[in-house]
């Protein structure tokens, strides 16, 4: 018998009279010191598997088949058996550690919590053992980390904190769902070292649930493919992923850079931007923030940068590097404290403010990171083109429409798009909206922030797609911030990389990538999570990976 | 590869200095807040006071009334009351005479303010506790029992009761608390204060209950919503994926959460709860302050009119300044020189 044995399990629901069906007839086994991933988008259902072993079940929703943990039938089970299966059995990491816990109470008592409320249990003991685990998962100082609060604590550390939390009970099976997608690389590789240890050590099973195929295939032993509720693929992990069968995981496999190997996906090549005017060039570049009661934060030290029209750039750095500064100074969101800046050939300073303000648009336009905050709900994208193209220009009636449609048909979106309210549109097609409003106004540079972490690896493919679609044929120079290096060699041609707000490194991006000069640079690409089975392959050599 | 400098902590001098520099700012921002509230009681006494002279009507005619205008007799009582001195000096004698509870004295008692106020403040303070308490107990159980069976018949029921009651002015839940609990069934008072500290709460169940209604909605409401909003962070999710049960989730997890803006609008509210006592007390006949400040204002007696306006305005200050000082306390996060990150 399994630790875990899912068996043809469905999950509907009920929303206003209809019948969605979430789930179908997943079956999925975990033994004892087995690590089983289970990978696929957003809207796969893998989240909901999750819960459900927990019963944790959305309202509303009806089930069928069978969750057996450890000889305890989850679906439909008692609140006094759940609650015994949740303190006892099984527990969870979850994504975002910083809104995992509840910020106005300290960490040490998130951690006794559960097992404080069991019936015997001793607080004393209890606090000695949340210490102990505080320690080994490498937090100094744990006796004082009790008494702190979430928010004093950066999130690599509170993500240890919820593992402690989770072995508090030594569970038999420990189910992760996205537990490294909101750290940075380097914390990634480290809490994922600290999982792997776990498990090992206590011979737990472990379901280790990510959209990142290259984590699933760092971790797990077998690896599960979900797509809208169905089970694609499942099996040993190498397997799947050197050869897969279904058209789906080798469509996903496509998309993903880093799981991509031979001379087919070199660094991405362009037409030569050798001897082009230059449409941005930043010198010597200094931003300090000064938050009250606090030290000062130097986001940007001594940063020059610069890209010819139609290139490249990347900017990439863990979260507090002071990459997104960089690219707020460049849209001019923010204005640098020393250093120079010129966009698109000369400086602007003449004209009202308003006209300052139009002309550095025209010039320089920024795409954000998460296409479900950046759009105004209540707003379609025709609207939103037209809002824009007021602003600059003065087009009539049918300049206007035509216009737009043209917009939307270079983003790859269709008529029926555009009068449609932000909220019926996918996270990639949203996208391409702050896309086709970014490029309204012909910019000679677009800054991307982070423009594609938040979408699935299919719709981050096609995104990147669309940007080196307008590069080539707007001839629009790219600015493209990231904390991925698996992707910047899709898009651009010449890499810097930052740490505390310097460039620690720089070059074409194949060379910074295959050899990394910089000691950062080296642990951020020792950072980017590989098969298990090449991790006894030497480190990236040009010649065999080229995977960048 | 393990990034173990990720995760440590700082030394234990610097360590030190952050408690010691801590420490430090909390006291700043006590301080602060404590001079925020000084000086708006500083500013409202100057509006106050002044404010005297923008209303139409001079009180020697007042204090005059049915006697002939004898100038010699304007004369003497304008220098007794000190109202021939430039109003700058006035000003003064009245805010350091306040600072020593001297108010003056009343033109229509023609006693000692302060001895008219402490008379009738027992009413008023027994009414506002008692229909504070009331809010607070009847608020928040409306507001926990609608978040908790949140879409069911049982929180619409509440929230239609809420927004029936939020509708209702005081005046007319008085006549109609009058009209059930004292005509019909004759279980309460309808009138007066009662004499003695046990009768004087008796007599004031009705009027606080009256002066709550419309409060316990909007406290009601405000609990309700802080409490769904905080229902769906993940945090809560997290607590009950750890087994932890569902009487501890809503206590611990989401109603501790939502203190703060159950607080701030709290605070807000007792200025309402004021101004509706003047009504209250004169549906119920009570002498309280409210009664005293509307008969005051109608006789002109502005010395008593400042007076209670002060203590009114004062009271509502230090309430709004303790909840402030609270903030803290109840969000970590909002501690002094540490951002939300």
């Amino acid at each position: 018998m399994s630790l875990l044995e899912i068996q043809n399990l469905g999950i509907d629901i009920r929303v206003n009279g209809l019948t969605n069906r979430l789930l179908h007839e997943v079956s999925l086994q975990i033994n004892s010191g087995e690590s089983v991933a289970l990978v696929g988008e957003s809207g796969s259902g893998k989240s909901l598997t999750a819960r459900a072993v927990l019963g944790l079940l959305p309202a509303h929703a009806t089930t069928h088949g069978s969750i057996n943990l450890d000889g305890t039938e989850i679906l439909g089970a008692s609140k006094a058996a759940l609650r015994q299966v949740r303190r006892t059995t099984a527990a969870m990491v979850f994504q975002d550690p910083r809104s995992s816990i509840n910020p106005v109470r300290t960490l040490g008592a998130h951690l006794i919590e559960p097992m404080l409320q069991v019936p015997g249990s001793n607080r004393a003991e209890l606090e000695a053992r949340a210490v102990g685990l505080l320690g080994s998962m490498g937090l100094s100082n744990p006796e004082a980390r009790m008494k702190q609060y979430p928010h004093e604590l950066s999130g690599g550390m509170l993500q240890r904190v919820m593992i402690a939390g989770a072995l508090m009970n030594d569970p038999q099976l420990l189910i992760c769902d996205e537990s490294t997608t909101a750290l940075d690389v380097t914390t990634q590789a480290a809490v994922m070292e600290l999982l792997s240890t776990a498990v090992r050590e206590r011979d737990m099973g472990m379901l280790f649930i990510t959209h990142d195929l290259a984590l699933a295939a760092s971790i797990a032993d077998r690896t599960y493919v979900l797509r809208r509720g169905e089970v694609q693929e499942a099996g040993d992990t190498r397997q799947i992923f050197t050869a897969p069968t279904a058209d789906y995981t080798k469509k996903l496999i496509a998309s993903t850079p880093s799981m991509r190997s031979g001379p087919a996906a070199g660094v991405h090549t362009l037409p030569s931007t050798e001897g082009a005017e230059l449409v941005l060039k930043v010198e010597n570049a200094f931003k300090t923030y000064h938050p009250s009661g606090q030290p000062a934060v130097k986001a940007v030290q001594d940063v020059s940068i610069s890209i010819p029209a139609g290139g490249g750039l990347a900017i990439v750095g863990e979260s507090g590097s002071g990459k997104s500064t960089l690219g707020r100074i460049v849209a001019g969101l923010e204005e640098q404290d020393e250093g120079t800046m010129t966009v698109a050939g000369g400086q602007i300073e003449t004209g009202s403010a308003k006209e300052r303000r139009l002309a550095r648009a025209s010039r320089v336009q920024m795409v954000f990171q998460d296409p479900y905050q950046s759009l105004d709900s209540r707003i379609t994208p025709a609207k939103a083109l037209e809002r824009v193209l007021k602003l600059h220009y003065k087009l009539d009636a049918k300049a206007m429409k035509a216009r737009i449609s043209e917009l939307l048909a270079s983003v790859g979106l269709e008529e029926k798009h555009a009068n449609l309210l932000p909220r019926k549109l996918s996270g990639g097609q949203r996208q391409r909206v702050a896309i086709a409003k970014a490029m309204a106004l012909n910019p000679r540079l677009l800054v991307l922030d982070e423009a594609t972490s938040a979408l699935d690896v299919s719709v981050q493919a096609k995104v990147l797609e669309l940007v080196n679609k307008l590069r080539r044929e707007n001839g629009v120079a790219v600015l493209f911030i990231s904390h991925d290096l698996g992707i910047v060699g899709e898009i651009c041609d010449e890499l810097v990389v930052v740490q505390h707000g310097r460039i620690v490194e720089s070059g074409p991006t194949g060379q910074v990538l295959n050899h990394p000069a910089h000691e950062y640079t080296k642990s951020l690409l020792a950072s980017v999570p590989r098969p298990r089975w090449a991790k006894d392959e030497p480190v990236r050599e040009p010649a065999d990976n080229n995977s960048y | 590869m393990a990034q173990s400098n990720l995760a440590t902590a700082l030394p234990p001098a610097r360590a030190r200095a952050d408690k010691e520099s801590t420490l430090l700012a909390n006291l700043k921002m006590i301080a602060m807040k404590l001079f925020g509230f000084v000086f708006t009681v500083f500013i409202s006494s100057v509006i106050v006071f002044f404010s005297r002279w923008l209303v139409p009507g001079d009180p020697i005619n007042f204090l005059l009334r049915g006697r002939s205008p004898n100038p010699e007799a304007i004369a003497e009582v304008t220098a007794i009351y000190g109202l021939d001195k430039p109003p700058l000096e006035q000003y003064w004698h009245w805010i350091t005479g306040v600072l020593q509870g001297d108010f003056g004295r009343s033109l229509q008692y023609r006693q000692d303010v302060t001895d008219v106020i402490l008379d009738r403040l027992p009413v008023t303070l027994g009414l506002v506790v008692m229909a504070g308490l009331m809010i607070a107990v009847l608020g928040l159980a409306a507001g926990i029992a609608a978040a908790l069976f949140r879409g069911s018949w049982i929180d619409r029921g509440i929230i239609a009761g809420m927004s029936a009651l939020a509708a209702i002015p005081s005046f007319v839940g008085a006549i109609v608390l009058i009209a059930i609990f004292s005509i019909q069934l004759g279980m309460f008072p309808s009138f007066g204060s009662g004499e003695g500290f046990g009768d004087m709460i008796y007599h004031l169940v009705l009027p606080s209950l009256a002066l709550a209604l419309s409060f316990i909605a909007v406290v009601g409401r405000v609990t309700r919503s802080a409490m769904m909003e905080e229902f769906s962070r993940e945090h809560v999710e997290v607590a009950r994926s750890r087994g932890i049960t569902e009487v501890a989730v809503v206590f611990r997890h989401v109603l501790r959460n939502s203190l703060g803006p159950i607080m701030t609008v709290s605070g807000l509210l007792v200025a309402g709860l004021l101004v509706s006592s003047a009504i209250v007390e004169q549906a119920f006949g009570l002498a309280g302050l409210g009664s005293l400040l509307v008969s005051s204002v109608d006789r002109l007696d502005f010395p008593v009119v400042q007076a209670i306006v002060l203590i009114v305005v004062t009271a509502f200050v230090a309430i709004n300044t303790l909840v402030d000082l609270l903030g803290p306390v109840v969000d970590p996060r909002l501690k002094a020189g540490k951002g939300a990150r």
